[in-house]
């Protein structure tokens, strides 16, 4: 698959959210998974989103994944996915955000990574 | 899209949980990022500010006010977790980039290079200044220098608790086996 520094681009890279709305509520990060909602129509979308639920028809990826194999920068998905979160069609599992990591998520990253 | 999803997958009941590889340019996070992650290295553009403009030659480009870097990122799945791996510029003109890789993540691993173990210093700072827990990991080069650990220890002016291991960032397990001491001693962190 290309990246977005092979292809010469048309269309700038900013227009990819160009008609999204982002709700305010709506925090996502570079390690956000996303999927698609199982109820979402998934018709009608224009090219960047379908681009977007393409890639995530197999199952999640990270928003930063996808930044990469859409070939566009990490700003402008971050507010693609923002907009389809709103609109329903995908949704998200955050990275948990505290100060101390939980120590269940320690142990299963241990035993993980002992495991391989 | 086969590609994007490798073999490992994700289910939407995976915790995504964050690690940091900071170190100094040429010190292998590219290297340790494509040993330990299942897919091949992505990267993607990240934008900067003025900051940068300084250092980054941008003759002939006056109208230009940000610029961008590109960061090597790796993800592993583990059963219940998945592990996306940020290889993280040390430099400190990357702070407000840096000070966002490092938020939620689990902890930092610094990778050193004893043949220029000052160009570590900017990114110890880095690490400290944030707060989070970190390890150090010495890339060994074939014609690193042996030091002992002690020496190291006190070259990096690190405190005796801080987890120093020599790894081969070329190896898998042994590139594993400093996330594993990274990760052992955030363990003992939250559970004294």
């Amino acid at each position: 698959m290309m990246s977005g520094r092979e292809r010469r681009r048309v269309v700038p890279d900013y227009m990819a959210a160009a008609r999204v709305t982002v709700p305010e509520h709506i925090n996502v990060e570079r390690t956000t998974l996303v999927y698609i909602a199982p109820d979402a129509a998934t018709n009608g979308l224009d090219p960047p989103a379908s681009h977007l639920l393409a890639l995530l028809q197999d199952g999640p990826l990270s928003v930063y994944e996808c930044a990469a194999h859409l070939g566009l920068p990490y700003c402008v998905v971050r507010l693609l996915v923002a907009g389809l979160v709103g609109g329903g069609t995908l949704l998200t599992r955050d990275p948990p955000v505290v100060d101390m990591p939980d120590i269940e998520i320690l142990e299963l990253v241990l035993s993980g990574l002992r495991a391989l | 899209m086969a590609s994007a999803h490798s073999d490992s997958r994700i289910s939407a009941d995976h915790i995504p949980v964050k690690l940091v590889i900071a170190g100094p340019f040429g010190v292998g996070k590219t290297t340790i990022v494509d040993a330990l992650s299942e897919i091949r290295p992505l990267n993607t553009e990240e934008v900067l500010t003025q900051a940068g403009t300084l250092v980054d030659d941008l003759t002939g480009v006056n109208e230009k006010t940000t610029t961008t870097t590109a960061i090597d990122f790796g993800r592993l799945t583990l059963p219940g977790v998945v592990l996306y791996l940020f290889g993280a510029p040390g430099q400190t003109r990357f702070q407000v980039l840096w000070n966002e890789l490092v938020r939620g993540a689990l902890g930092v691993l610094v990778l050193a290079d004893t043949r220029r173990i000052d160009d570590s210093f900017a990114v110890l700072d880095l690490v400290e200044s944030a707060g989070i827990r970190y390890a150090v990991a010495v890339n060994h080069f074939p014609d690193s220098p042996d030091y002992p650990p002690d020496v190291l220890r006190k070259a990096l002016d690190l405190d005796l608790r801080t987890p120093l291991v020599v790894c081969d960032a070329r190896d898998p397990a042994s590139a594993r086996a400093a996330l594993i001491a990274l990760v052992e001693h955030i363990r003992e962190l939250v559970l004294s």
